[in-house]
């Protein structure tokens, strides 16, 4: 790996480290504020599978959190990206909220299936409709493989299990285009113009975010909040380079002991 | 000819896969592949042993049995070696009470497992049942288990009904271990034990038996790894490439 540099970026996660769901992560927007007050770039970085660009900053600002389209990285815009690279008409297996993102692109007589995080969209029916396509070499695109997510009500199944699934069934591999695929790093990078070794990123997902930031040669810190749970940071090696309670502490360590 | 008695040699039951083989299933019931009715009349003539090794999941055994009756095959219920009776003696000796991830058409045989405050979870080929809803639950309920057991009922990647080929529950399974992190148990082909039972019903050991069926894996690589002989068929889910 290469030497550490100055640090010239933080991107962050959105739910579960800024905010979990439609509340805001105590002392995060204050914490924020004291990020932007020094040079370092600020990206937010989403595995969302639901919601457009316009959909996360209103729920932001609506937290009271300053922030600007552009700097808002999903990926839905990595999945369109794919789709537009490879020409494919894909099924899209993705939450009506997320459609915006994807106009323009041919939907009819698909030759290819996109899944995101689309439990309305997750019966059988659809989904053998999507094995059949797949069956026949149509390429498989997840938006991203997270096993699960918090829910008000506990842990629900993420997409990342019915992409195994349709893996599986159909003895293909999927092209993941969201965290933590170095890819997605790598692109979310590039527009702020940095190195890995110059960014650090914080995100409550060990595996998503920590380890698939680390793995590219980022700093990682592992926030308790969202889903995390207890001993996650034992789950991947190396450790996160920190891990600690919130995004407001992340923060804190950045501002002491890196800037 | 001679190449085929020499490769035959020693046989002395057939072990016969149901769907794919002898019938393909359908939302209505199933349909025969032509010729195995008299098929299978014919092994019961000769002095070949036959027993019935499924993996359907979908329907009890009794209800499986009177639709092949139906379709005029000669078939009873105590021919046929199937995952769900398999599974319910593993359940009772192991002390585990289920939360069952199934179609309501096999329920029946679940009927006197005690289901109260599950400590594993079963699941099977559920169909129209493998709603987001039904794997959430099920999946909630692994996590919340110090020891999380998941058996399932087969692995099956998909099968062939008469409107085309539907996924099967091993991709559903994948997708639980996926999901929390754990490894499933298997009761049913490509399982050893599953075939061992099979054989034993019919009182041979391997090298005596040969397998028939239409998954290359779960039937003809399962039994060729249990040491009995195994033959593909070209129906049922069989596609040239695979």
């Amino acid at each position: 790996m290469a030497a550490r540099r100055a640090l010239k970026a933080v991107l962050v996660d959105l739910n579960g480290t800024l905010h979990i769901e439609d509340a805001a992560v105590p002392g995060a927007q204050e914490a924020l504020k004291r990020l932007r007050a020094t040079s370092v770039m600020v990206r937010f970085v989403t595995n969302t599978t639901k919601e457009s660009k316009k959909d996360l900053l209103e729920r932001l600002k609506k937290l009271e959190f300053e922030i600007s389209e552009d700097e808002i990285f999903t990926s839905l815009t990595a999945a369109r990206n794919l789709i537009e690279q490879k020409q494919v008409r894909p099924m899209l297996l993705v939450d009506d909220r997320a459609l915006p993102e994807f106009t323009g692109v041919q939907t009819q007589d698909p030759n290819a299936v996109v899944i995101g995080l689309a439990p309305e969209h997750f019966h059988y029916q659809l989904l053998n409709q999507a094995f059949r396509l797949l069956l026949d070499g149509a390429p498989l695109i997840a938006i991203h493989k997270a096993r699960y997510y918090k829910r008000k009500d506990g842990l629900a199944l993420g997409p990342g299990p019915f992409v195994t699934a349709l893996e599986y069934a159909t003895d293909t591999k999927a092209m993941v285009v969201g965290k933590p695929e170095k890819t997605f790093f790598l692109e979310a990078l590039r527009d702020a113009d940095c190195a890995p070794e110059e960014a650090i990123m914080i995100g409550d997902d060990c595996r998503d975010d920590v380890d698939g930031a680390q793995n590219i040669g980022m700093l990682g810190i592992l926030v308790k909040t969202g889903k995390y749970k207890a001993a996650d940071e034992e789950k991947i090696n190396p450790p996160p380079y920190l891990t600690c309670e919130s995004f407001p502490h992340a923060v804190d360590h950045i501002l002491q002991h890196l800037l | 000819m001679a190449e085929w008695a020499e490769r035959l040699t020693g046989v002395r039951g057939v072990l016969l896969d149901i769907s794919g083989v002898l019938c393909d299933s359908s939302a209505s019931g199933a349909t025969t592949i032509a010729g195995s009715v008299e098929a299978v009349a014919r092994l019961k003539r000769s002095p070949l042993k036959v027993r019935f090794c499924t993996n359907e999941s979908q329907k009890s055994l009794r209800e499986l049995v009177g639709v092949l009756q139906q379709l005029g095959f000669d078939i009873s219920e105590e021919e046929v070696t199937a995952p769900a009776p398999a599974t319910c003696q593993i359940l009772k000796e192991r002390g585990l009470r289920p939360h069952l991830l199934i179609h309501e058409g096999v329920r029946s045989e679940f009927d006197d497992i005690d289901t109260s405050n599950p400590n594993c979870v079963v699941i099977a080929d559920a169909g129209e049942a493998f709603s987001y809803q039904n794997m959430n639950r099920a999946f909630q309920v692994l996590m919340e288990l110090e020891n999380p057991v998941l058996i399932s009922l087969g692995k099956g990647r998909y099968y062939k009904e008469t409107s085309g080929l539907m996924l099967d529950v091993g991709g559903y399974m994948k997708a639980l271990e996926y999901a929390c992190g754990i490894k499933a148990e298997v009761v049913g082909k490509p399982s050893p034990e599953f075939f061992k039972s099979a054989l034993q019903a019919i009182g041979l050991e391997a090298h005596q038996a040969i397998m028939i069926g239409d998954d290359i894996v779960g039937d003809v690589g399962g039994a060729q790894q249990c040491g009995m002989r195994a033959l593909q068929v070209r129906t049922g889910k069989f596609r040239p490439r695979c």
